[in-house]
């Protein structure tokens, strides 16, 4: 949980990091709501379920990864997976 | 070492204009050190590229690659291949390393991906602060080894002004003032002394007052013959 990482910081530098990143998915013309994170222990099972459940619907409500859709008659690149 | 920032992609994309075969050169030095056109930068941005103008549909060749150092023309050799296969390199140096590729492959066109800002050092962990200023007659030995021309914000040589409060700077509170560090380093080394000599109008045509500046070591020319 956030600031009770078993890394110790770990969670928090990860937040901010993420941050970055969905920044730079932003600019790239991705929506940054597709990477997004959740803090929870290893014992949190049905937490767990419900965020994989949430995240599911909001990628879905996306739409998919319009890389795929522009060009899927091309390999996909390591990125793009 | 060199502190500079990346752009960011739209600006670089402008840059990178119509070119269908784009090169992002990293630069192992200094950029590497301070995050912003090392080996994983380059590698970044030049995804970033391949997935930003697909988006748009009209994807383009963008690889990457990265050299030791791009503002000495013998590690760009190592590069050369690469470099005038080109339409366009994206270089990730500083604007040192930007001339020296325009200097050694003047038929290739260049753009910056980013912005050089200051000579500096890391202070913390994602903190770059500015230490020197390049003015080319160093007065550190004069002020305790603290820099008044880069870190004091009127650049003064007989400070502190009267705008100095608390020990900062009046142009931003964040920002020490560099005439209360030298005072406070000059005085716990029981050296303020050296405060009591006034400090004459500097001759600035050592720094960017005399235009580009040149360093000939006559001792490491090479003869004619073989240079």
């Amino acid at each position: 949980m956030p600031g009770d990482c078993h890394y110790l910081e770990g969670n928090a530098n990860a937040k901010r990091r993420v941050a970055h990143v969905q920044h730079l998915l932003q600019q790239i013309g991705l929506e940054p709501g597709r990477l997004r994170m959740f803090n929870l222990s290893s014992a949190m099972a049905s937490q767990f379920a419900e965020y994989v459940e949430e995240m599911t619907r909001q990628v879905e409500a996306l739409g998919p990864n319009p890389l795929r859709i522009h060009h899927s008659n091309t390999p996909l690149t390591e990125e793009e997976t | 070492m060199i502190i500079a920032e990346q752009k960011n992609l739209n600006e670089i994309k402008n840059l990178i204009g119509d070119a269908e075969n784009v090169l992002v050169l990293g630069c192992g030095t200094c950029v590497t050190v301070c995050f912003a056109g090392g080996a994983h930068e380059a590698a970044i941005t030049a995804a970033s590229l391949r997935m930003a103008t697909k988006l748009e549909g009209h994807p383009r060749q963008v690889t990457d690659l990265t050299v030791q150092r791009q503002c000495e023309w013998e590690y760009l050799d190592e590069a050369a291949e690469q470099i005038q296969q080109a339409d366009i390199v994206l270089s990730l140096g500083c604007g040192i390393g930007v001339q020296a590729i325009v200097e050694h492959f003047p038929s290739t066109w260049v753009a910056p991906g980013l912005n050089t800002t200051f000579l500096g050092l890391p202070t913390e962990q994602g903190v770059w602060m500015e230490r020197c200023a390049a003015c080319g007659d160093c007065i550190l030995g004069l002020t305790g080894g603290i820099c008044p021309i880069a870190r004091c914000s009127k650049s003064l040589l007989n400070g502190p002004c009267g705008g100095s409060e608390n020990g900062h700077c009046e142009i931003d509170p964040e920002t020490p003032c560099a005439w209360q560090l030298i005072y406070d380093r000059l005085k716990s080394m029981h050296r303020l002394d050296a405060l009591l000599e006034i400090q004459p109008p500097k001759n600035w045509r050592t720094s960017r007052d005399g235009g580009p500046r040149k360093i000939i070591r006559e001792d490491l020319r090479l003869p004619a013959e073989e240079s």
